[in-house]
């Protein structure tokens, strides 16, 4: 499909946006040992999350900020929305994304377009793309490397499938993917601000094209869907539409990549419940849950205080910003025993992973279907897994956003 | 008070009272009953607050929204007794309601 505007490339076409994950988010091999020691300090405490990972600091105004890692505070902040709001998220996110992301809102304002996206992304709808879309997708790139008998399952499967997926659900020119790539990971660098708003506003000349030609041409696409989606006669605002498309490649894309790499990880590392699944595909739910319970791949969500509120007998003034370590209440013993132990046949309880509240991650089910389909396939071309005595082990690092860089397999003979 | 006569997932019966005011899904969280998991809070953006509804009382609740609907299409449980606790509000002529906390998904 021909659009308008061609995609451009930063100003500076050697600036690497995938090299910056470490400084924006962290490369900490194990966290917990870490977040249990502030939890039997206190629930609340003050100070923001990073530097305590030894990263540098977000760059928000000037104001309190605290670290939530009591498991029912953070459920009180991620709930309870007379008192927290999502503003904070405005400092970030809105600055790349757009100030429309669903993401910067409160209700009710963000419950009016949340329902508009919700609404795709029901399981109903989603798990119809399993066969359309997903699998496709992940048999493709799975036939690159099938017959070598090893490969790296992050830079060969998971760092592309999911990203796959959005590209073929909006029907992106294949000349245009490689750039979009780059800009849609480079707006997330918030280490390098002005890399991140040159992103965004390239992608957003780029997507205000693409949904005018979508609205000359409609096709049966993600964009042209939302595109001629009406509300109260009129089409989605501007600035909603651009933010939600913007925001897309990092919420259906980077997260799904962490944790499908993370499940996989798991699942080689404890090869005995690796079995256990191969001999019954049943407990595949089960295990993408406990993944993602052991090790989520968003470990933090940012939220602000809406008035003065004690939280764990904390004073939090008016306007604070609150790290909630929603990583912190998955370990929590008290919730899940033994709980830096992988155990797909522990006592099933509701992680935290994609949230809770209002903001409960949309994609969620889409996410699910992904990392089934991928697990699938896994064990339908891949016998005999395993690590690849060769190579190093793989280590799920980071302390905003985990994942594994590598991880290096033998399978077949 | 009205009371509510909870069906849990293993066949137990509880009786709450509620406070008028409150969402179905409040009261029956409140009473402790975790297996309800009411995800999102109750704002109808997930479907984990899904009850069944005796069928003698399905006529003194508010119609279903268009969003309420599409969620508990997202249920492999839902039957014409479905509804999401969360957007019921407890009231006097709800005294005596009993449901069943559907299955999980």
């Amino acid at each position: 499909m021909e659009t308008a505007v061609k995609i451009q490339e930063y100003d500076d076409p050697s600036y690497d946006p995938f090299s910056a994950d470490d400084v924006n988010f962290g490369d900490t091999l194990d966290p917990y040992p870490e977040i249990a020691k502030w939890r039997a300090q206190a629930p609340v405490l003050e100070g923001d999350y990073r530097p305590r990972m030894g990263l540098q600091s977000a760059m928000y105004p000037d104001r309190k900020m605290f670290t939530v890692v009591g498991s029912d505070e953070i459920l009180t902040a991620l709930t309870d929305t007379d008192r927290f709001s999502n503003h904070g998220y405005k400092f970030n996110i809105g600055e790349t994304f757009g100030q429309g992301s669903i993401s910067v809102m409160d209700n009710p304002e963000h419950g009016r377009w949340r329902k508009i996206f919700q609404k795709i992304f029901l399981p109903q709808y989603v798990k119809t793309w399993g066969d359309t879309i997903v699998d496709p997708v992940v048999h493709d790139l799975m036939d690159r490397f099938v017959s070598t008998g090893r490969a790296d399952l992050i830079e060969q499967f998971t760092l592309l499938y999911p990203f796959e997926v959005i590209y073929r659900q909006l029907q992106l020119p294949e000349a245009d993917v490689g750039t979009f790539q780059r800009l849609a990971i480079g707006q997330t660098d918030y280490m390098h601000a002005d890399k991140a708003q040159e992103a965004s506003r390239k992608l957003g000349a780029y997507f205000t094209a693409l949904v005018e030609e979508r609205r000359r041409n409609p096709g049966a696409d993600l964009v042209s869907l939302l595109a001629n989606t009406e509300v109260d006669g009129d089409y989605l605002p501007e600035l909603v539409l651009i933010s939600f498309l913007r925001q897309l490649m990092n919420a259906a894309g980077d997260t799904t990549y962490r944790g499908t790499s993370i499940l996989l990880t798991a699942l080689l590392e404890n090869p005995d419940q690796f079995d256990a699944i191969r001999a019954d595909r049943k407990l595949i739910p089960v295990a993408i849950e406990e993944a993602l319970r052991w090790d989520g791949p968003v470990a933090v969500q940012l939220r602000m205080a809406k008035e003065d509120v004690v939280l764990g007998g904390v004073e939090i003034p008016a306007g604070s910003l609150l790290d909630v370590v929603a990583g912190a209440a998955n370990r929590d013993p008290a919730i899940f025993p033994d709980p830096d132990r992988f155990d797909i046949f522990r006592e099933r309880k509701a992680h935290f992973s994609f949230s809770r509240g209002p903001h409960i991650c949309v994609g969620q089910h889409l996410a699910r279907v992904e990392m089934t389909r991928a697990l699938h396939a896994v064990m339908d071309n891949l016998p005999n897994l395993r690590f690849d005595p060769d190579k190093p082990r793989p280590e799920i690092r980071g302390s905003m956003m985990r994942v594994p860089r590598h991880l290096y397999v033998r399978f077949g003979d | 008070m009205p009371n509510v006569i909870v069906t849990t997932r293993d066949g137990a019966e509880r009786t709450l009272a509620a406070d008028p005011g409150l969402s179905l899904m409040e009261a029956i969280r409140d009473a402790g009953l975790d297996e309800l998991l009411a995800l999102c809070g109750g704002c109808c953006s997930c479907a984990t607050c899904h009850v069944k509804i005796d069928p003698a009382f399905i006529g003194l609740l508010p119609p279903i929204s268009e969003d309420e609907n599409d969620l508990l299409d997202s249920s492999e449980h839902r039957d014409e007794t479905s509804r999401l606790s969360c957007q019921i509000s407890m009231a006097a002529e709800l005294d005596g309601l009993r449901v069943a906390i559907a299955p999980e998904d």
